[in-house]
């Protein structure tokens, strides 16, 4: 997704577009996507303004401005020790993952047998509606008898549902790479090895830290696979959820906008990096 | 002559891209072996343990149709399932609506503005699903900002319960949380569409509406068919948004299959309910979107 958003030109010539419709069409399309903008931004700052409310309970009216929800928060050992979790989970299958994905990918900028089967394979953890991807790992993990647990099943399950996306973010990269750098480097006598850490590497390091950021980020968002496959621990979005369904405690909104704030500041952390590596990308 | 050594080269290029070929199978090895333990071997083991029958002592793994049977012959079960594809269905179309004006908005922005556009039409989609879906119960719940507002208006006087707990609440939920997975492949097809396409179908009398119609969506159906199958597997699957926006009346399949793992421990039944909804899901999604190739929806690439 992150990829194909930088490969997408950003400066057109101006003036190359049609002479579109008129103009009145256009207000109406920006008021438009203003009202798009307003319907995903909204709730979104509802529910930040709730979080800093200095009220028993989650809902308006507004109270006054208070911090003591993120101080329940910060003094709640289980909610702590669930975002930790979360962190750890994260940053162990972004790094699996990436690393299979970049082999793979590695592997599919040559003439590879299979090619579509192996395609197929990848679309699976994807394609497999989440909730029966769920009953899938725990029906596997049972029978096989590993225990449930975060280093357990919640590691395996989240590697197998990040692999994908980590696949075809860095994919178009190795795809549209200069093979007769490498060639070049080869027929200069240096062993394949050198060829990677030298040329390979250097070249799209920004594409595997963006792979990195993003694949984090679908790690510690995702929920259901991990609801049916994490014993009785806890990561910070199952354990939000078990505190939605049993009782609306009122710092909930705050752990909301934490689980919110630490995805939107490493995506966008992921797309500053891919965006310049594309640009550098262009200048070459 | 000249045929033997066209014959030696062609020898030394096929031992190239012979060792080239070992080395690719290298290193695409570790995926596709993770790959076939965690994803291809497990949906095997759920299509077996569906044909498996729980009891209360354990499962039984005599293989068998019966839980089949018994959703066949459940119409509470299959009126879930077609509740839910109908669900699915609207949230994809309404999806489509809001999308297509969106993407064409993006397309026609230059610049930094396009950039920043861009960005921020994707930054809440990059964040949790569950979280997202939350925000909805302070956005319709007696407290929530909508039944404020209509009060503090003086529309009603007491906040009105029916803005929870339905099909409604649930279709807004899975639009909200599912449309950019509309969006952006329309988004990428209208970018990559040639403006001048535009201008020539104008410079030949075609009316704005003409042109949309008969120029621009067309070239960006890839974009539209992709974006429909993706929507609609997403909403079909859903279990968070049912849940927790739908109350009794919003259940879907999904909630059904969770129960069995979560409840009522029949692992068996539940398989069964699992092949049961991608079977349907993929029936669906290939008799609309035959003409879509996988490869090309999400690789980009003709292969």
């Amino acid at each position: 997704m992150a990829s194909s958003l930088s490969e997408t030109r950003i400066g057109h010539d101006a003036g190359a577009h049609p002479a579109r419709p008129i103009r009145w069409g256009n207000c109406l399309l920006s008021g438009y996507a203003m009202l798009v903008y307003l319907f995903l931004y909204g709730p979104v700052g509802l529910l930040v303004l709730l979080s800093v409310n200095n009220s028993e309970v989650i809902g308006l009216p507004f109270r006054g401005f208070s911090w003591r929800w993120y101080e329940t928060v910060a003094n709640t050992p289980e909610l702590v020790h669930a975002i930790v979790n979360s962190f750890a989970v994260g940053a162990a299958s972004a790094l699996a993952a990436t690393v299979i994905a970049l082999l793979m990918a590695m592997g599919f900028r040559s003439d590879l047998p299979l090619r579509n089967v192996i395609v197929k394979m990848l679309l699976l953890p994807i394609l497999i509606p989440g909730i029966v991807g769920g009953a899938v790992f725990l029906v596997f993990f049972g029978v096989v008898g590993v225990p449930l647990g975060l280093w357990t099943t919640v590691i395996v399950t989240h590697i197998t549902w990040v692999l994908p996306f980590a696949f075809l973010t860095l994919f178009p990269r190795l795809h549209n790479f200069d093979r007769s750098l490498e060639e070049a480097a080869m027929d200069l006598g240096a062993r394949p090895i050198i060829v990677f850490q030298r040329i390979l590497l250097p070249l799209i390091w920004p594409g595997i830290v963006s792979t990195l950021l993003f694949s984090f980020t679908l790690s510690f968002d995702e929920f259901v696979r991990t609801l049916f496959v994490i014993g009785d621990e806890r990561t910070i979005p199952v354990h939000l959820w078990v505190l939605i369904t049993n009782q609306m405690a009122p710092f909930l909104p705050a752990v909301g906008v934490i689980i919110m704030g630490t995805s939107i500041a490493i995506s966008l952390i992921g797309f500053a990096v891919s965006a310049r590596s594309s640009h550098s990308g262009t200048e070459q | 002559m000249k045929d033997r050594t066209g014959t030696a080269d062609k020898s030394r290029i096929d031992g190239a891209s012979q060792r080239n070929r070992v080395k690719a199978l290298l290193l695409v090895m570790p995926g596709v072996l993770w790959l076939i333990a965690f994803a291809v071997v497990p949906i095997v083991f759920l299509g077996i343990m569906s044909l498996w029958t729980s009891t209360i002592f354990g499962l039984s793994k005599t293989l068998t149709l019966d839980n089949y049977r018994s959703v066949a012959s459940a119409p509470a079960y299959l009126l879930v399932l077609w509740h839910t594809l109908l669900i699915a269905a609207a949230t994809t179309l309404l999806a489509l609506i809001i999308s297509y004006p969106m993407a064409y908005f993006l397309s026609v922005l230059k610049g930094r503005r396009k950039t920043v556009a861009v960005v921020l039409l994707f930054m809440p989609f990059w964040t949790s699903y569950l979280v997202r879906t939350f925000l909805w119960l302070p956005m319709l719940g007696r407290n929530g900002l909508i039944n404020q507002a209509l009060m503090r208006l003086g529309i009603v006087s007491a906040p009105i319960d029916w803005l929870l707990y339905n099909e409604g609440a649930v279709l807004l939920g899975l639009v909200y949380v599912y449309t950019l997975y509309m969006t952006l492949p329309i988004y990428l097809s209208l970018d990559r569409l040639d403006p001048k396409l535009l201008e020539a179908a104008a410079d030949l009398g075609a009316g704005p509406f003409r042109a949309l119609w008969r120029v621009m969506v067309p070239l960006s159906l890839p974009g539209i068919l992709s974006g429909c199958i993706m929507v609609f597997l997403l909403a079909c699957g859903a279990y968070v948004t049912p849940q927790l926006l739908g109350g009794t009346r919003g259940v879907m399949f999904g909630s059904i299959i969770a129960a069995q793992y979560m409840q009522t421990n029949n692992w068996a039944l539940g398989a069964a309910l699992s092949v049961i909804l991608v079977a349907v899901v993929f029936l669906c999604v290939f008799t609309i979107g035959r003409r879509v190739r996988l490869n090309e929806v999400f690789l980009g690439v003709r292969n």
